[in-house]
């Protein structure tokens, strides 16, 4: 009767904790055999062609790079991603294993969707990877302004159906051919959707790689002055996560060892997100192109997005600054030179602006891909008069660079603001002619001329009569004060069509 | 007695040697048969006969600037990529120590499936607008192969499809920045090239023979078990 000392037997774990354990060690070792790390490189390298070095062309903006990081990330991911999932979603078909672990405790799709999960997780990390070296460098350089994380999602959805669709192709065609096959596939379908869009009330509105109004392109004041509308990425992920859910769900549908009672819930899982998938398909089909440049969608939308973003705007000090969004502050220095000698010959004068003003630009969808981009009223309004500017990044186009940007505003807001002090325009007098003619000559902007007629729909100018050239002429070689006080004292009778040629100076 | 093995022994390779002209004509054909098999030559020439079926049918359809010049590099790379997969071997070592004939064999095999997919391709276009027409799918066919190739001798066969898939959106997105900058022009971006570029013609011939040199004198990279 010796006493012995026996340990005592380890409490039993709970079956949940135990399964969660089980799970998080499948993942563990899914993790460490899957073949998307060696894959990433590649994914890498596609980011930071299609979509770093864009959009480190481009002005740092958060709305424009953001935009642009969508759809550049969607392509450097989509075969990478797809692919690979084909590729492991084939692996136990491809290696002869099936038998082998068919008869393992776990049932096939809880082992399917370890494999997909690791697969995901590492494409997720090198994404988010990809987007942090984005968004930081663009933190860094933005005047103004926050990160859009609308994009981000998209993106984040978009790899997760690229995923659960390659993965399904692989298990369900498990042969070397199917993973660039799927590859291919949902690059072809990703890349070639867009040609079927057709306006801004289009279904296919919800492919992902559509960051922005199809129609228009890169938009420097998309978000800028007011909030960033995340109508259309909400039914781009509701779209994307309802096609995941399908996807994964009909996985677990084929009959099986293991699968039968997973059957019924896989089956209500697939039509869940078949469901969540058509109806973000019919939502981003009403959706339309608001004023600002922006798809709106009735059902999702929220009305006090439409209220415009309050800023502190940047200016520049001259008698007549000029205004600029802070999220512009950078092109300041330049828009004010620009500016400067127009601005210099209309300060003081009566109805010149009290400051140019930097305004939002206005969309309006026309038939079928058309939109007409402006402002939303006249260039110079209110008491005491503001001039409305656009600068020429805010109209569609390639974003320009600083000095491209500082000539084009010369040539387009220029003439505009002498126009709209003087009073010329199609029905202005030939003496209101001459002296904006005169007034461009000496701040060194381009020479104003007359509309022409139409020809074939390009619209031409003609020339100024002689008569008008010659007072301009000599309207401008006066010295600048003589000019300017015979300004101040006969400007309204000019504007009145009062005044002759011959009474010029 | 020792000895006079050991002379037999040069004898008996010198007969082997004096033994291969006259190896039999259907022994060769069978082997070429067999090796094609072994490397889903088949199911290869399959899926180029898809992809030129698929470009005829795509053609057929509205496409715009973009579509029009990205479209045929879809079904070129995805010729490629069905080229590509035919280096992957089942046989692994075994292989690789018995067949004195396997550089030739890979090097045929290559070759023939490229030329059938270029061929393919051009034959699917024929009497339709094909952007860049037949010297730009001999080029970019050529050239997305040699990567792939490439891939193979790195990656092995069975991933070799990473490389002319991923150069597909390196040569889509190089088409694109033809209208949105910054441009990408170096001819090593060969499908953003003109077809009658040398530059990017010597580049795609440079990758094609790199890649083919090296998968046929050393075969792909293939893990056991695969």
């Amino acid at each position: 009767m010796t006493a012995v000392r026996v340990p005592a037997a380890p409490r039993p774990m709970p079956a949940m904790r135990w399964h969660l354990r089980a799970a998080a060690r499948l993942l563990r070792l899914e993790l460490r055999r899957n073949a998307m790390p060696w894959m990433l490189p590649v994914a890498v390298c596609l980011f930071w062609i299609t979509a770093y070095r864009k959009a480190m062309a481009m002005p740092p903006l958060w709305s424009l790079r953001a935009a642009s990081m969508q759809s550049g990330a969607l392509l450097a991911f989509v075969c990478p991603v797809a692919g690979v999932a084909a590729w492991m979603g084939s692996r136990e078909a491809r290696r002869h294993i099936t038998d082998l672990v068919t008869i393992t405790a776990r049932p096939r799709w809880a082992r399917q969707l370890t494999t997909w999960a690791a697969a995901t997780c590492w494409a997720m990390l090198g994404y988010l990877g990809c987007v942090a070296a984005l968004y930081g460098v663009t933190a860094r350089q933005a005047a103004w302004g926050g990160p859009p994380w609308w994009p981000v999602a998209v993106v984040a959805a978009s790899l997760l159906a690229l995923s659960a669709l390659g993965f399904a192709a692989g298990a369900l065609v498990p042969s070397r051919f199917t993973a660039p096959v799927a590859a291919i596939a949902a690059f072809f379908a990703l890349a070639l959707s867009t040609q079927l869009i057709q306006g801004s009330q289009s279904y296919w509105q919800v492919s992902p790689i559509v960051a922005a109004p199809w129609d228009i392109g890169p938009d420097t004041g998309r978000g800028v002055f007011y909030p960033y509308l995340p109508d259309l990425p909400i039914a781009q992920v509701m779209f994307l996560t309802g096609l995941t859910m399908a996807v994964l769900g009909a996985t677990a549908l084929p009959k099986g060892p293991g699968v039968g009672w997973l059957r019924r819930p896989a089956a209500a899982v697939t039509a869940a997100g078949l469901l969540a998938a058509g109806t973000a398909v019919a939502l981003a089909g009403t959706g339309k192109l608001d004023a600002h440049g922006m798809i709106a969608i009735p059902a999702v939308h929220d009305a006090a997005s439409d209220r415009p973003l309050r800023y502190t705007p940047v200016c520049s000090h001259a008698a007549i600054p000029v205004c600029l969004n802070p999220a512009y502050a950078s092109y300041l220095p330049a828009a004010a030179t620009a500016l400067a000698p127009v601005l210099n010959e209309m300060a003081g004068l009566p109805g010149a602006p009290v400051r140019v003003s930097q305004t939002a630009t206005t969309y309006r969808q026309g038939t079928g891909n058309s939109v007409s981009v402006g402002l939303a009223g006249p260039p110079i309004s209110g008491t005491p008069p503001v001039f409305h500017l656009l600068l020429p990044d805010q109209l569609p186009g390639p974003p320009m660079t600083t000095g491209g940007l500082a000539t084009a505003l010369r040539s387009s807001a220029g003439p505009a603001i002498v126009a709209s002090v003087i009073g010329d325009g199609p029905s202005a007098s030939p003496a209101q002619q001459a002296v904006a003619a005169a007034l461009s000559m000496s701040a060194g902007l381009p020479q104003p001329s007359l509309p022409g007629p139409v020809i074939r729909r390009r619209s031409t100018t003609v020339p100024l009569p002689a008569s008008v050239r010659s007072a301009a002429g000599r309207f401008a070689a006066l010295p600048s004060p003589a000019r300017h006080a015979w300004l101040v004292r006969h400007l309204a009778a000019l504007r009145a069509g009062q005044i002759t040629l011959a009474q010029l100076p | 007695m020792t000895a006079g093995t050991a002379r037999e022994v040069p004898g008996a390779a010198a007969a082997d040697r004096r033994a291969w002209p006259a190896w039999p004509p259907r022994a060769g054909t069978r082997l070429l048969r067999l090796h094609a098999i072994s490397r889903r030559v088949p199911a290869a020439i399959a899926a180029i006969a898809a992809c030129a079926i698929g470009l005829r049918i795509a053609l057929i359809g509205h496409w715009d600037s973009y579509g029009a010049l990205q479209l045929p590099l879809v079904f070129e790379a995805g010729s490629a990529a069905a080229v590509t997969i035919t280096t992957a071997s089942p046989l692994g070592e075994p292989e690789r120590v018995t067949g004195r004939r396997l550089p030739f064999l890979r090097l045929a095999t290559t070759l023939t499936l490229t030329a059938a997919a270029a061929g393919a391709l051009t034959a699917a276009g024929t009497g339709a607008h094909l952007a860049g027409g037949t010297l730009d799918v001999l080029r970019n066919v050529a050239g997305m192969t040699g990567i792939g190739l490439l891939c193979a001798a790195v990656l092995g066969g069975g991933l070799a499809w990473v490389g002319p898939t991923g150069y597909l959106v390196v040569g889509a997105y190089g088409l694109y920045t033809q209208w949105h900058g910054p441009a990408l022009t170096t001819p090593w971006i060969w499908p953003a090239r003109p077809p009658h570029d040398a530059g990017a013609a010597i580049c795609a011939t440079l990758v094609f023979t790199i890649g083919i040199v090296i998968t046929s004198v050393r075969g792909a990279r293939d893990p056991v078990g695969e």
